[in-house]
């Protein structure tokens, strides 16, 4: 989700502990003595997830059947139960399945582009002189301790049609005419602007990610290979990335359920107004809710939204239960 | 401050015997070389331009931001947009709220989450797969989703327009990730010191007293950094939630999107401002991120 | 957080008890009668707010939230009004600002809470979603000084089944912003029909298109308040009602014939963004490429000079490259928007009487004096002559006589947070819808919204 920054990465799992047989006892026994210290323990913490989170999803839930508009929220009247009408209203309308396709489209290309490329970066990090290399990690630095609103703010002023610098450095070029260029006139172009401030701030969450795991390739390997006379493309297939395996899939189905979330970009580059072309899931639900004051249909997307992640949800919980040592 | 990054890179490549040589030699030439490096530096000079046109713009007069012809460098040096943005409407009332907010949820989270992360990590019980499955998932819901339930709840509560509302989202918004983190560092602990001290007659709140909260220290002062930089960050929930009295300098940024055309001088300005403190603890923590993260799964 | 003696504000309402205490029960009499037969129909009303009635503000503040026009154009006027509502009642005013770009999902949160502000501002189009949305209590229309003459575009928005809702605070019309030494160069005057208007942008063009970067006429592509004004003098309107069914009326001859003059002039004469909205037109016509504007009275002055620091209004101006060089004039043959705002007093205000008290304050001639001045046009059609007469005003005082309203359909504010026309019009100015498609599609929304139940 966008609100939660790329910085906040969750720590990526811990292998699993190797279990040596004689200590197995000595787990157990430590871990049947608490009684009832661990549930005491946890309840603050669950108190207040279950408040804040739990309470509000099922509340979502609850919305989703109801109509709530202004009148209700004014007045302090209950909103009117309706049923299904939100669900029905979503899956007729041809916008839903327009806007489920560019977030997925999107989601896509975003993810593919960020990866490839931090991929590539940390590749190269490992070919390049080390002061190459400290100007790389000093300006991917920068771009990760970016907050996200400040990021696309960023490129809105870049973009500007009038004053960005862009169209001015893409005007020089010999028989282009790019003054006043209208970057979102054309929503593919659109797109890509909201598709490289996604890229560009998810580049060095990958790369740096990706470049500490080949440190950890051993370079035995990679010399043995080599010698075997494979070309550098083997051996990024068959020894590099069977290595980095598992944590790419977990960056990838991060970076699937962060980008699947996009709001920021759209909403500020948009002027908090997207047009139809530019919305995606969860704009969508805000602008229902919270522009045409529609709260129960606004809901009812939001309840959708989260369906559709469950399955990436599910896929990335299995994973980290996998390679995680979460017993 | 900005000098750790590079400097921790240093200090890794250094540890080495030898620089370049022993690094494997996949289709290596001396032109590969000379364009990797060249397309190696081209790449840092396009990451970090959309940073210097921040800093170009802030130190810019208006009548210069605001011209057909942008010039690549201040050709009149001004701190005026700085002053602009720190003299505007709720700019100050709006700092505050953010440092009030922020150290308010870190603090919650950090000892809500230090309570529960020592369960999971230290004892097996009944639930405890439950707990970690709900912590795993909660951080998977996107905000925005339960915005529309958490605005009807808290301002049923009169918790809107509140910094007491906000600073109980925040920390529910950090939590998982703090209980998850810090479940790492307790777990990294050998739990044979804590037997040993058990044996010699310690008890359970002395082990975590003198043994585990020592030892998680650092794990603490990174969790909070990463706890500050998320609740820091967040301007769609205050945004939605509050009124500018009681927002922070996030959603003040927004505030510059005027009728009247953007302020982009007071703007850039306030994101370099708002920005600065995520960047400075994000540098002196990115040695925890990249190796915390990566540490495991790689050798797994 | 009151600084001044407790016993000050009780001394003053003190002396003045007298006359005021006869007023005030002559007044609650009359409120009496009429709110009682005013209220026979809805019984859970609350009584309406009497700004005549005699109450000791001591020790309390109202809450006002104004939008930043008032913070950048006339913060002097806001603050006569205050200093003479503080005198009158003993209460203190709180006037926190808004930006006009999320100031209602912030009114929308805040009204559905119990901490409200007792008097909220509202741009007339946004007023009719909140009257029948019960957001705002009744008010005693009689109270207020010049209700009788208000302008209609502002007052009606604040009525709902023979109440009144909310009152008129300014209002604002759009005229030509043309530049002089281009017009001068190119031996142009100030356009009397609307051919001589396209003849001049043709001109214009001609003269200066060696400039890719020159518009004769800037025009931004979501300028709906632009592209409405042209559909209106073309004999179109956006809406109309039907039975108790709105519908939209975009396609009709006389809208399309509007949206396709509109169209030349976004497509032929302006080099702009077709995606902008008019929000920084100012600053790009500043830059000296462009050679007219359609703006706000209030934009010939934006254009010339610009605060030093745009957070603060009363910084030094800094002059911009089309300083002294711009003149105003009448749109000729194009009605102008009615644009403007009103202050209500919130149904969950605590202080209703005080708040309509602020509101009485806040609107009559004195205040309206100071608006005035300040070079925005007046609530009421008897003060608009005065309002002419303040230079640089002509024009706009002019364009005050003949202008549009939106829809008077509760729900249609929905069409303009839904970007209903904003984004018909960008598909009819990048070319990728035809006029009379993109109308089509924008009428079955508008349908769609306006009869949504």
């Amino acid at each position: 989700m966008s609100v939660v920054d790329t910085p906040s990465a969750p720590p990526a799992p811990q292998p699993p502990a190797p279990a040596p047989a004689g200590r197995t006892g000595s787990k157990r026994r430590s871990a049947t003595s608490g009684g009832f210290a661990p549930l005491a323990l946890t309840l603050p913490a669950l108190l207040l997830l279950a408040g804040l989170l739990g309470y509000p999803l099922i509340r979502m839930i609850v919305l989703s059947f109801q109509s709530l508009g202004l009148r209700q929220l004014f007045a302090d009247l209950a909103p009117d139960n309706v049923g299904f009408a939100n669900y029905a209203k979503i899956f007729t309308n041809s916008t839903f399945y327009e806007v489920v396709a560019r977030t997925v489209a999107f989601t896509v290309v975003s993810v593919l582009l960020t990866l490839v490329l931090g991929l590539g970066v940390a590749l190269l990090m490992r070919r390049v002189a080390p002061s190459v290399r400290i100007a790389m990690i000093i300006a991917m630095m920068f771009v990760w301790a970016v907050p996200q609103l400040v990021a696309t703010q960023t490129f809105r002023w870049l973009v500007d049609s009038d004053f960005g610098v862009l169209n001015y450095l893409i005007d020089r070029l010999p028989g282009v005419d790019f003054a006043n260029h209208s970057w979102f006139a054309d929503p593919i172009q659109g797109w890509a602007v909201i598709t490289t401030i996604v890229v560009w701030a998810g580049i060095p969450f990958i790369a740096i990610t990706l470049n500490a795991g080949l440190t950890q390739v051993p370079k035995e390997l990679l010399e043995a290979a080599v010698v075997d006379g494979a070309s550098a493309w083997q051996v990024l297939r068959s020894v590099t990335l069977p290595i980095l395996k598992p944590l790419l899939v977990i960056v990838t189905t991060l970076s699937v359920i962060w980008n699947f979330g996009l709001f920021t970009q759209v909403y500020v580059v948009r002027n908090g107004r997207p047009e139809d072309e530019y919305q995606v899931l969860a704009t969508w639900a805000y602008s229902t809710a919270f522009k045409n004051n529609n709260y129960g249909l606004g809901s009812a997307i939001a309840v959708v939204t989260v369906l559709l992640l469950l399955g990436v949800m599910a896929f990335y919980m299995r994973q980290m239960f996998k390679i995680g040592d979460v017993d | 401050m900005v000098a750790t990054a590079p400097q921790t890179a240093v200090r890794k490549r250094r540890r080495r015997p030898a620089r370049e040589s022993d690094t494997p030699t996949v289709g290596r030439s001396r032109g590969g070389t000379v364009l990797a490096n060249t397309v190696g530096v081209l790449f840092a000079i396009v990451m970090f331009f959309p940073v210097y046109w921040v800093i170009n713009t802030a130190f810019k007069p208006a009548p210069e931001i605001l011209q057909f012809e942008p010039t690549f460098f201040p050709h009149t040096f001004t701190l005026d947009n700085f002053k602009s943005a720190f003299n505007a409407p709720f700019f100050q009332q709006d700092l505050l709220n953010g440092v009030l907010v922020t150290s308010g949820a870190v603090l919650g989270a950090l000892l809500v989450g230090f309570l529960a992360a020592l369960a999971i990590a230290r004892f097996r019980f009944y639930g405890r797969k439950a707990i970690i499955l709900v912590v795993l998932s909660v951080q998977m819901v996107p905000f925005v989703a339960i915005l529309i339930p958490l605005f009807l709840m808290l301002q049923k509560a009169d918790l809107t327009n509140s910094l007491l509302g906000i600073t109980l989202v925040y920390i529910v918004l950090i939590l998982p990730y703090t209980v998850w983190t810090l479940r790492g560092f307790i777990q990294a602990i050998p739990r044979e010191l804590d037997e040993a001290a058990l044996i010699d007659g310690a008890s359970r709140f002395q082990v975590f007293w003198k043994i585990i909260l020592p030892l998680t220290g650092p794990g603490l002062v990174a969790t909070s950094v990463y706890g500050f930089i998320q609740a820091w960050n967040e301007f769609i929930i205050i945004n939605t939630l509050n009124d500018q009295a009681h927002q922070n300098l996030m959603a003040w940024l927004l505030q510059n999107q005027t009728s009247r055309g953007t302020f982009w001088g007071p703007l850039m300005a306030g994101s370099i401002l708002t920005a600065l403190p995520v960047v400075i603890f994000f540098l002196i923590v990115q040695r925890n991120i990249a190796t915390g993260l990566t540490a495991g799964a790689v050798k797994g | 957080m009151n600084q001044r003696s407790p016993l000050t504000p009780y001394l003053i309402s003190f002396r003045r008890n007298s006359v005021k205490r006869r007023i005030a029960v002559a007044a609650t009499l009359a409120a009496t009668l009429i709110g009682a037969a005013a209220c026979g129909s809805n019984s859970d009303s609350s009584d309406t707010p009497n700004a005549a009635a005699s109450v000791n503000g001591a020790g309390k503040t109202i809450k006002v939230w104004l939008m930043v026009d008032a913070q950048s154009g006339w913060p002097e006027v806001v603050k006569q009004a205050n200093d003479r509502f503080t005198q009158a009642t003993g209460a203190q005013v709180q006037v926190d600002y808004q930006q006009w770009t999320d100031h209602l999902a912030k009114l929308d949160t805040t009204l559905a809470g119990s901490d409200v502000p007792d008097v909220v501002e509202l741009g007339n189009t946004e007023m009719p979603k909140y009257v029948f949305n019960g957001a705002f209590a009744p008010l005693d229309k009689g109270q207020f000084e010049n209700s009788a003459e208000w302008l209609t575009g502002l007052s009606a928005p604040c009525e709902l089944d023979g109440k009144t809702y909310c009152v008129p605070y300014y209002a604002g019309a759009r005229v030509l912003i043309y530049r002089t030494d281009l017009f001068d160069k190119a031996g142009l005057k100030a356009p009397k029909t609307y051919d001589d208007l396209v003849a001049a942008a043709k001109t214009l063009k001609e003269k200066n298109g060696s400039d890719k970067q020159f518009s004769a006429f800037y025009m931004p592509g979501k300028y709906w308040y632009a592209a409405m004004a042209w559909v209106h003098g073309n004999g179109g309107t956006i809406a109309k009602k039907d039975g108790d069914k709105w519908v939209g009326t975009l396609s009709e001859p006389g809208a399309q014939q509007g949206l396709t003059k509109w169209a030349e002039i976004a497509k032929t004469y302006s080099s702009g963004d077709p995606t902008k909205d008019e929000n920084d037109q100012d600053a790009v016509y500043a830059q000296g490429k462009s050679g007219m504007i359609y703006g706000n009275g209030w934009e010939l002055g934006a254009v010339q000079e610009q605060p030093k620091d745009p957070n603060d209004p009363a910084s030094a101006k800094v002059k911009t490259k089309v300083n002294g060089k711009v003149a105003t004039a009448p749109l000729p043959g194009i009605p102008s928007f009615l644009g403007g705002s009103d202050v209500a007093v919130t149904a969950k205000s605590k202080n209703a009487d005080l708040a309509a008290k602020w509101a009485q304050i806040f609107t009559d001639a004195k205040s309206q004096e100071g608006l005035i001045a300040k070079g925005v046009l007046p609530n009421a059609t008897s003060l608009l002559d005065k309002a002419a007469a303040v230079k640089g005003n002509e024009a706009t005082a002019q364009a005050a006589k003949e202008t549009w309203f939106v829809p008077m359909a509760p729900k249609w504010s929905d069409v303009e947070s839904a970007n209903v026309l904003q984004n018909m019009l960008v598909s009819i100015a990048t070319g990728k819808a035809t006029v009379p498609d993109a109308a089509k599609a924008a009428d079955a929304k508008i349908n769609e919204i306006l009869n949504a139940s």
